[in-house]
């Protein structure tokens, strides 16, 4: 599956679009890691825990962003874009969308 | 009930004089800890605070120069910036590759900052605490993005976009996000 954030994927080219594709994910912080997190706080800069977090979670909604798109039958997904929101207390929700679409090389 | 215990405790040492058991001695270890622990919780706040007030600056720096660092390291090695927000390459060039890539930093203010920040509020105007922070964490995620493009091998990422988003609010109490934490995200995609 190839994703890119441009209209097209370089070098191939689009036979057809299969409409919007997307995943999204839930996750609520770890108690140890938000202790921590909290630690970190005082002196300010990254928080590492966060971060990890995060990433982890962008990843799983991509995976089923692209999921989504191979049970369309898509072989590719573009213009792939993020959305970040909190949901609840100390939740985020983590949303990936794109467009499907069937692309040959050349 | 705590209170009464100690008091039940500390009556019955009292009265026995120098002549201790081990279950009494027992009970005294287990009450000190008990208000060794309470005051810590008392005092911990109190110091990471005054800790925040005069050694953040410095742990922030010592951050922005490794960053400062590295952003000229890519530099010389590259000649020029690897990220670009146009969505096709300037230099009329053959692409063989293309993948998304992602990069994130999550960011909060020091103790310290968030309370002049607090203060500034009231009157209004440029929270200059949190404008470094800011910086920092925006110029982090994208020395991310190019890193980890160059370290994957891609020579150019097109169409870069960085968004700011706040996570892990505290809804409860009627506080929102009282740590101050953001997130930034860098995307864009890579190609060779």
């Amino acid at each position: 599956m190839m994703t890119s954030n441009i209209e097209t994927i370089p070098g191939f080219t689009i036979t057809k679009s299969l409409g919007v594709v997307s995943g999204s994910t839930v996750r609520a912080k770890h108690i140890g890691k938000d202790i921590l997190a909290g630690l970190k706080n005082i002196i300010g800069g990254e928080l590492k825990a966060y971060t990890e977090l995060l990433m982890e979670a962008r990843t799983e909604a991509l995976g089923r962003m692209m999921m989504d798109a191979s049970q369309r039958g898509a072989n590719a997904v573009v213009n792939v874009r993020f959305a970040t929101s909190s949901v609840a207390g100390g939740a985020a929700e983590l949303f990936a969308y794109g467009t499907g679409v069937i692309i040959v090389e050349g | 009930m705590l209170l009464n215990y100690s008091h039940t405790a500390l009556a019955s040492l009292l009265s026995k004089g120098d002549s201790l058991n081990s279950d009494e001695i027992g009970e005294l270890l287990g009450l000190s800890v008990a208000i060794l622990l309470g005051v810590l919780f008392i005092v911990f706040p109190f110091f990471a605070f005054i800790y925040s007030m005069l050694f953040a600056r410095f742990h922030q720096g010592k951050y922005q120069k490794q960053l400062l660092a590295r952003e000229s390291f890519v530099m010389e090695q590259l000649g020029e910036d690897n990220l670009h927000t146009l969505s096709n390459p300037i230099t009329d060039r053959k692409i063989n590759e293309s993948r998304l890539l992602v990069a994130n930093i999550t960011v909060g203010p020091s103790w310290w900052q968030l309370f002049l920040g607090g203060i500034r509020s009231i009157f209004g105007g440029n929270i200059v605490s949190f404008d470094k922070v800011l910086a920092y964490g925006r110029s982090e995620v994208m020395q991310r993005l190019r890193e980890q493009a160059i370290g994957e091998g891609w020579d150019e990422v097109l169409n870069v976009r960085v968004e700011t988003s706040m996570v892990m609010n505290k809804v409860q109490g009627g506080k929102m996000n009282k740590r101050g934490t953001l997130e930034f995200l860098a995307y864009g995609t890579g190609i060779r």
